[in-house]
C-alpha cells in the first residue's frame, strides 16, 4: 500500500512540483495550502509524513506543527519542514515544536525525495 | 521536463497574483504604515517567488528575491522602519522581479541582459545600502545533494558492514521509525542479517508501548562509502547511537590509502582517518566530545576508544598510528637539518683550504727554525686542521640514494614504453659524495641506465627463450673504495657481443685487424667515439650522444669508467669517482721556476725528454714516442712565451691523457704527488688559457693547476699549424 | 478491534483487526497482556488484517514472544498480512518466530 504524504504550502507551484516528484516516486499525495486547510484535510485520512512550509497565511507552519503534535492520530507522524536558510531561528522553533527534519529552500526535488525516503519509503 | 510545464504555468499565474498583492499592500502601506498583514503579504510574495524559482532553476530570480526577502524580514521583525522611500524602492523591486521572471520564462537558457542586471544591482544597493554580488546564491544547496556510487565489482558476498543502532526511548514518539531507516538502507545495498536486542528486564507488562526498546545490529552489504551510510540515519541522530564498522575489504582499501597519504605534515589520528574515509567527521566529533567530557576522568586516546566502540578495525588504527609515527620521525629528522646557502659553505671550505695551507707553512717554519718546544703545539694544531678540513668537506657530502631513486620512475616508464618487464634494484644508496659530483653524475648515469633498458634487457619473450626469468633486473650499486666512490650499473640482459664490437671497431679503423686485444680492452672499445653495437639508434639512447660522451663527462669529474660483460648474462659498467672536487690528488711539476699541478689521474707516464731516444720535431712540436705521434707543449714556453727558454737543463716529458687524446708536457723538474686543495681563480683569471685553478703551497707559493683538456687541444692545434 | 474465541483447553486465538503502529500500540498492549495469564497454553494470533506495522508494533510482537517463552506457552502467528511480511522479510524474522509463513502469490520482494 502506497504511503501518503501531505504537502502544506501556500505556493501552488511549489505544491505542484513537489506533488509531481512525490507521485513519480510512488507516494500518494494530499495537498493543503496552509495549516488550517491541512488540519481539516488530515481528519479521517491516513498520512505517513508531512512536508510543510513555515511562512503561510492563515496558519503558519510552526503553529501547524504544534497542532499536529496535539492530535492523537498524528502526534508521532514525522514532519519535514521546508525553510529558507535565513530562518535559523525558525528552524529551531520548528524543531522544538516537533518537526524532525528540514530541507532548505530553494531546493531541488531529489534532495527532498531523499530526505522523505529516509523517513518513509513509498 | 514536459511534466513540469503545467507547474510552470501555475507558477506564472501565482507570480502575477503575488506581485499584484504585493503592489496593493505596498500602496496600502502609504495609508497605514504599520499594517503587519500588508507587510507579511509583501514578504510572502518575495519569499514564495524565491522558493518556487529555485525549483525551476531560475537562479537570477532566487538571488534577487533573496535580497528583497532579507530586507523585508527585517521590516517584519521591526529591525527596519518602512518609509515612503523604501516603499518606492520595493515597488521598483516588484517591477524588476516581474521583468526577470519574464526573462526566465521565455529565455531560460540566456543569461540576464546587462541592463536588467544593472537595474537589479542598483535596487539591491538601494535596498541594503551595499552592493552584493548577485548570482552565487544557490551554491550552498548544491553541496547538500546526496551522492553515492554503487560499484558492482567491489561487492563481495562475505564482506559486510556492521551497523549498530541503539535507539533512545523517545525515538518513536519523535516520529523516528527505526524500520524506515532500515528500509532506506536497503536502497544502498543488501541487508544480510539483522540481530534485534532489547533490554533484558523489559516485559510486556512493564513496557511503555510508545517507547522504543529496540537495538539493531545489521550486517549490511554495500559498496557505498561510510559517509553515505551514515547519512541514512541523519534524521535519527538525536534519537539513536550509531556505529558503523567497515567491512574487511574496506580495511585493505583504507590501509592502501593510508600508505599513500603524503608524509609532509603531522596530522592527528582523527584527521588522517577522516581523510581516507575510514571515519566520518561526525564520528570523530562525537568521540572527541566524549573525551573532553569532564565526567570522563580516565579518558582514553582516540585509537583505543575507536576500538572499544567497534567503529574501526584494529589493523587500520594500528596502521594509522604507525603512519603518524613515521611522519613524526621524518619531520623530526628533517628538523635536525639546517639549510645552508651553498655559497656560504663554499666560503667556509675555501677558508679551510687557506687554513690547511697556512698550517703547512707554519709546519715548515717550525722545522726550519728548529723550534722544538713549538713542535708539539704545531703538530696538535695540524691534526686539528686536518680534522676541520675533513669535517668541512663532509658538509658537502650527500647520499647518492636520492639520485638512484629517481631512476625508479625512468625504469618504470621506459620499460612500459618498450613492452619489457624490468625492475630496478638499488643498493648502497647511503654512500656519500660531494654534492657537485652528484649533480654532474646524473646525466652519464641516465645514459647508462637507458642503455641497459634499451639495449641490455631483452623482451619478455626473448628472456623466456633464453631460460631467464621474464622480468629483467637493473641494479644500481654504490660503495666507497680507497677514498673514491664506485658506482655500478649492472643488468642481467643479453650482454655485449665481443665479435661484433671487434668487427665494428675494425670497420671504423679504431683497431687493426690483426691487433690482439684482451677481453676487457675489447669491451672498453664501446667508449670510443662512433661505436655503437645497435644499428639503428633508438628513441632513448644512442641518439648522437654515445658512450664516448659518457666517458668524457666522467673523466671531466676526474673519474674513470669501465665495462665488463658476459654474452647472454649481462653487463656491468663501473664508474670510479673522487668523493669531492675540492681536493685532488695532484702531480707537481716545475718549469721555469714555476710550479704546476697536473691531476694525477690524467698522468699516464713520465719519461726523460731526450732527443737521442725519441724523435722530436721541434718545429711542429711533436715527439715520436715508441712509434706513437704525440704532440707536446713546453709548459715554460707556453706560459712565459716572452722569455727565451734555455735548454741547459735536463727536461722531462709528462704524458697526459684526457679521454682518448694524449699529449706531452715538457717540464724542468718532477716534484711528485701531493694532495691539493683547489682554490678557484679570481674573476680576472677565469678565462686564462690552460689553467683550471690554483693552490697555495705550504711554502706560501702559488702553484697553478693545469687544465689538461684545454692544453691537449692547444698542443694538437700546434701540429696542424 | 479484536475478535476472540476462548477455548476451554487453554488455547486462545485472536485476530488483530487493526494496524500495529505506535498509534494503536497502547490498546494493543492491553489486549495482548490480557491473554497472557497462567491458564494460557497457546496463543494464536491471526495477522491477516494488519494493514500497517511499524517499530512499535514489531516491538510488541517481540515482547509477546519473549513473554510466551517465559510463561511457557506457545505463540503461533498465522495469516501474515503483506505489511507484516514486509517487516519480517526486512529484518529476517521469519525463523525467530518459527511460524510457517504463507507468501501470497503476488508477493514480490521490494
Amino acid at each position: 500500500m502506497a504511503k501518503t504524504i501531505l504537502i502544506v504550502d501556500d505556493s501552488a507551484s511549489m505544491r505542484q512540483v513537489v506533488g509531481i516528484a512525490l507521485k513519480g516516486a510512488g507516494y500518494e499525495v494530499i495537498e493543503a495550502c496552509d495549516g488550517k486547510d491541512a488540519l481539516s484535510k488530515m481528519t479521517g485520512a491516513k498520512i505517513h509524513l508531512i512536508v510543510s512550509d513555515i511562512n503561510m497565511p492563515v496558519m503558519d507552519g510552526i503553529t501547524f506543527v504544534k497542532e499536529v503534535k496535539q492530535l492523537d492520530s498524528y502526534k508521532f507522524t514525522p514532519i519535514i519542514m521546508l525553510t529558507t536558510e535565513m530562518e535559523d531561528e525558525k528552524k529551531r522553533a520548528a524543531k522544538e515544536a516537533g518537526a524532525k527534519a528540514w530541507v532548505t529552500k530553494p531546493f531541488q526535488p531529489p534532495i527532498l525525495l531523499a530526505a522523505i525516503a529516509k523517513l518513509v519509503l513509498p | 521536463m514536459s511534466d513540469m510545464n503545467p507547474a510552470l504555468e501555475t507558477f506564472s499565474q501565482e507570480v502575477d497574483e503575488l506581485l499584484t498583492a504585493m503592489e496593493e499592500a505596498l500602496l496600502g502601506l502609504e495609508a497605514t504604515p504599520d499594517d503587519s498583514e500588508s507587510i507579511n503579504s509583501i514578504f510572502r510574495a518575495m519569499h514564495t517567488i524565491k522558493g518556487s524559482s529555485g525549483l525551476f532553476g531560475f537562479d537570477d530570480v532566487v538571488a534577487f528575491t533573496h535580497e528583497a526577502e532579507t530586507v523585508l524580514d527585517k521590516v517584519r521583525s521591526g529591525e527596519r522602519a518602512i518609509d515612503a522611500e523604501l516603499v518606492s524602492v520595493l515597488l521598483a523591486c516588484k517591477d524588476h522581479t516581474a521583468q526577470i521572471i519574464q526573462h526566465a520564462f521565455f529565455n531560460e537558457e540566456l543569461p540576464l541582459p546587462d541592463e536588467l542586471q544593472q537595474q537589479g544591482q542598483a535596487l539591491i544597493v538601494q535596498l541594503t545600502g551595499s552592493s552584493r554580488a548577485v548570482g552565487g546564491m544557490s551554491t550552498t544547496q548544491q553541496e547538500k545533494i546526496d551522492h553515492f556510487e554503487v560499484d558492482v565489482n567491489t561487492t563481495d558476498s562475505s564482506d559486510n558492514w556492521v551497523i549498530s543502532l541503539a535507539f533512545e526511548t523517545n525515538a518513536l514518539r519523535n516520529g523516528m521509525d527505526p524500520l524506515s531507516f532500515i528500509r532506506y538502507l536497503q536502497t544502498l545495498g543488501k541487508i544480510v542479517e539483522v540481530v534485534i536486542t532489547m533490554p533484558p528486564l523489559i516485559r510486556i507488562e512493564n513496557m511503555d508501548p510508545e517507547s522504543c526498546y529496540l537495538n539493531f545490529k545489521i550486517v549490511f552489504n554495500s559498496s557505498a562509502d561510510k559517509k553515505t551510510i551514515e547519512d541514512v540515519f541523519e534524521f535519527a541522530e538525536d534519537d539513536c547511537d550509531i556505529t558503523i564498522l567497515p567491512p574487511n575489504s574496506r580495511q585493505e582499501h583504507y590501509l592502501q590509502l593510508l600508505a599513500n597519504l603524503p608524509e609532509d605534515q603531522l596530522k592527528r589520528l582523527g584527521e588522517m582517518l577522516i581523510e581516507i574515509g575510514a571515519l566520518t567527521e561526525k564520528e570523530v566529533a562525537n568521540i572527541l566530545d566524549e573525551q573532553l567530557d569532564e565526567n570522563n576522568a580516565d579518558a582514553k586516546p582516540l585509537g583505543e576508544m575507536l576500538l572499544e566502540k567497534n567503529i574501526l578495525q584494529q589493523p587500520v588504527i594500528e596502521q594509522a598510528l604507525k603512519k603518524q609515527e613515521t611522519v613524526k620521525q621524518k619531520i623530526n629528522k628533517e628538523s635536525n637539518y639546517i639549510r645552508v646557502d651553498a655559497a656560504k659553505l663554499g666560503y667556509l671550505i675555501n677558508l679551510v683550504g687557506e687554513l690547511v695551507i697556512s698550517g703547512a707553512a707554519m709546519r715548515l717554519m717550525v722545522d726550519k727554525h728548529g723550534l722544538s718546544d713549538v713542535d708539539d703545539v704545531a703538530s696538535t694544531m695540524s691534526h686539528l686542521v686536518e680534522d676541520i678540513r675533513d669535517t668541512a668537506l663532509q658538509l658537502r657530502m650527500v647520499q647518492i640514494g636520492e639520485t638512484f631513486t629517481r631512476f625508479q620512475r625512468v625504469v618504470h616508464d621506459v620499460s612500459k614504453e618498450l613492452g619489457k618487464q624490468i625492475q630496478l634494484q638499488i643498493t648502497g644508496g647511503e654512500s656519500e659524495l660531494d654534492k657537485t659530483v652528484v649533480e654532474k653524475i646524473n646525466d652519464p648515469l641516465t645514459h647508462l641506465v637507458r642503455n641497459s633498458l634499451d639495449h641490455g634487457i631483452e623482451t619478455p619473450a626473448e628472456r623466456l627463450r633464453a631460460g631467464k626469468p621474464e622480468k629483467g633486473t637493473i641494479q644500481l650499486n654504490a660503495y666507497h673504495d680507497s677514498g673514491r666512490i664506485v658506482i655500478q650499473i649492472s643488468d642481467d640482459g643479453k650482454g655485449l657481443d665481443a665479435d661484433k664490437i671487434v668487427a665494428k671497431a675494425i670497420a671504423k679503423g679504431l683497431i687493426k685487424p690483426d691487433q690482439a686485444l684482451s677481453r676487457s680492452e675489447i669491451y672498453n672499445l664501446i667508449f670510443e667515439p662512433g661505436l655503437s653495437t645497435k644499428e639503428e639508434a633508438s628513441n632513448l639512447s644512442g641518439r648522437g650522444v654515445g658512450m664516448d660522451v659518457v666517458r668524457r663527462n666522467i673523466e671531466a669529474l676526474r673519474g674513470s669508467v669501465s665495462v665488463d660483460s658476459e654474452l647472454g648474462e649481462g653487463t656491468v659498467v663501473t664508474i670510479h669517482l673522487p668523493l669531492t672536487l675540492a681536493i685532488i690528488d695532484g702531480f707537481m711539476v716545475e718549469a721555469q721556476q714555476e710550479r704546476y699541478i697536473i691531476p694525477l689521474s690524467m698522468v699516464e707516464e713520465c719519461v726523460e725528454m731526450s732527443s737521442d731516444e725519441w724523435q722530436i720535431d721541434e718545429v711542429q712540436h711533436y715527439v715520436n714516442l715508441r712509434g706513437q705521434v704525440l704532440p707536446y707543449l713546453r709548459l715554460g714556453d707556453f706560459f712565459h712565451n716572452h722569455k727565451k727558454h734555455s735548454k741547459t737543463q735536463r727536461e722531462s716529458l709528462v704524458v697526459v691523457r684526457f679521454g682518448e687524446a694524449k699529449a706531452g708536457f715538457v717540464v724542468d723538474e718532477l716534484h711528485g704527488e701531493n694532495q691539493t686543495v683547489i682554490k678557484p681563480l679570481g674573476k680576472l683569471f677565469e678565462n686564462l688559457n690552460g689553467i683550471g685553478g690554483a693552490t697555495v703551497l705550504g711554502s706560501g707559493d702559488v702553484a697553478l693547476i693545469l687544465d689538461v683538456q684545454g692544453l691537449i687541444q692547444h698542443a694538437k692545434k700546434q701540429i696542424v699549424r | 478491534m479484536t475478535a476472540k474465541a476462548d477455548k476451554n483447553d487453554g488455547i486462545l486465538s485472536l485476530s488483530i483487526m487493526d494496524d500495529m503502529t505506535i498509534y494503536t500500540a497502547e490498546s494493543l498492549k492491553e489486549t495482548l497482556l490480557g491473554y497472557c495469564h497462567p491458564g494460557t497454553k497457546e496463543l494464536q494470533l491471526d495477522l491477516s488484517a494488519v494493514a500497517e506495522m511499524d517499530s512499535a508494533g514489531l516491538q510488541l510482537l517481540l515482547l509477546l514472544k519473549a513473554e510466551a517463552q517465559k510463561r511457557t506457552f506457545t505463540l503461533r502467528l498465522s495469516g501474515h498480512s503483506e505489511a507484516v511480511l514486509e517487516v519480517f522479510e526486512l529484518l529476517k524474522l521469519g525463523t525467530y518466530f518459527g511460524d510457517p509463513i504463507v507468501f501470497p502469490a503476488n508477493w514480490k520482494k521490494s
